[in-house]
């Protein structure tokens, strides 16, 4: 049925939204960036689109399911996401607030077993150029991108074919984000590569 | 469950909670997907534990709060500290809605499963053998989340379930992981796990 495609569909969006929310939202508050933030806030009112969207397609799929009721589940679910990002959100409000929030926030971030960090490639950067599915970062260097900033665009979840380009910013999160501040050249402008492993 | 109520009686520094808080409402999100992929009973259990753990721990966190503050301008830095507690606990509330909707036994629609084995980050159950090179080592030797990109959620071991293994836990033929990770590291990590692959990342493990 095409009803259900859909709703798949979203529901895997919502998914990958939700925790990208949640990660943009910790972050934001990290690095005190109203950049961030603002994107979290777009992203809510993509969230509540999407799960307006849901509940529409399930009401519609209903009249083909056998069993109507187990359509409550998936709004259920909606609703559940819906819910995370808007707690995101309200993380994340905190940098859009004049309030400057208590330095005891930021001095957690940097005890989490995940760290959130913002990696500039600079140039000579084995990074640059190459597909992230040959990178494999989350293998390779522990760390999983969650955004690219790039000029003032930001790419979410950047898929596998997505290249990395001479000054991006990288949003990551793991455990080697001291790793990837070294294959990204952050330091030096020039010069010294670090070789690539096999 | 124990030692849970060991700590009513030794609250933490605001900063210790915070981390706490975070780790466990990550724990939860994830323990929460994991037992709707599943339709597990206990791992659901789990996180309604977690969930009312998470309750104490902001607790703890509002009284430390109004008492740290001196002075008015301190008095408006803490209801950051506030703000940001209570939208974790919320999203602790919504995992344990998730969980909820296992345990209350609503008939889940089969596209939701398919839609959380499709999204980004999978949940995967892995089971050790006994050849794989896994075997007699502990998760701080492996480091597993930087070398294999894979997260261990909780462990099955037998009948009993370990939740958030630490640094000291050793793996044993048989134990099943639960790991999160993309879909590419999770497959890795099962190839290691059966033994296939004899290299944990890039150097000998």
């Amino acid at each position: 049925m095409k009803e259900l495609e859909e709703i798949k569909d979203c529901l895997i969006e919502m998914k990958n939204l939700s925790s990208l929310m949640v990660d943009l939202a910790f972050s934001s508050v990290m690095y005190d960036s109203e950049d961030i933030a603002d994107e979290v806030y777009i992203l809510e009112e993509k969230m509540d689109e999407l799960t307006l969207k849901v509940k529409k397609l399930a009401l519609r799929a209903a009249k083909y399911e056998e069993d109507p009721e187990k359509l409550l589940s998936i709004i259920e679910m909606a609703n559940i996401n819906e819910q995370i990002s808007d707690s995101a959100y309200e993380i994340s409000d905190l940098v859009l607030r004049d309030v400057e929030p208590h330095p005891v926030i930021r001095k957690i971030m940097h005890d989490v077993d995940e760290e959130i960090g913002r990696v500039k490639v600079n140039k000579g950067s084995i990074l640059i150029g190459n597909p992230l599915k040959q990178l494999k970062l989350p293998t390779k260097v522990g760390v999983r991108l969650i955004a690219i900033k790039r000029g003032c665009r930001y790419i979410y979840n950047p898929s596998k074919d997505e290249t990395i380009e001479e000054g991006d910013i990288l949003i990551a999160v793991g455990s080697g984000i001291d790793r990837l501040r070294e294959l990204s050249n952050e330091k030096g402008e020039e010069g010294e590569l670090i070789k690539e492993e096999e | 469950m124990e030692e849970f109520e060991e700590f009513e009686y030794q609250p933490k520094s605001v900063k210790e909670l915070f981390i706490e808080m975070k780790n466990i409402v990550e724990l939860m999100v994830d323990l929460a997907y994991t037992s709707i992929l599943f339709g597990d009973k206990e791992i659901a259990e789990e996180v309604l534990d977690l969930e009312e753990r998470m309750d104490l721990l902001n607790y703890h966190l509002m009284t430390h709060a109004v008492l740290a503050a001196r002075n008015p301008k301190e008095a408006e830095q803490i209801t950051s500290v506030l703000q940001m507690a209570n939208s974790i606990e919320d999203i602790s509330n919504a995992a344990g809605d998730l969980a909820k909707m296992v345990l209350e036994g609503i008939a889940l629609h089969p596209v939701i499963t398919e839609a959380i084995m499709e999204s980004e980050e999978v949940i995967a159950k892995i089971t050790v053998t006994q050849d794989s090179i896994l075997v007699g080592k502990t998760l701080g030797d492996l480091k597993l989340a930087s070398n294999t990109g894979v997260w261990i959620i909780a462990v099955k071991r037998g009948k009993r379930w370990i939740f958030a293994p630490d640094k000291n836990f050793k793996i044993k033929p048989d134990d099943v992981l639960i790991g999160r990770g993309t879909h590419t590291s999770v497959e890795h990590l099962k190839e290691i796990a059966r033994g296939i692959i004899r290299v944990v990342g890039d150097e000998r493990a």
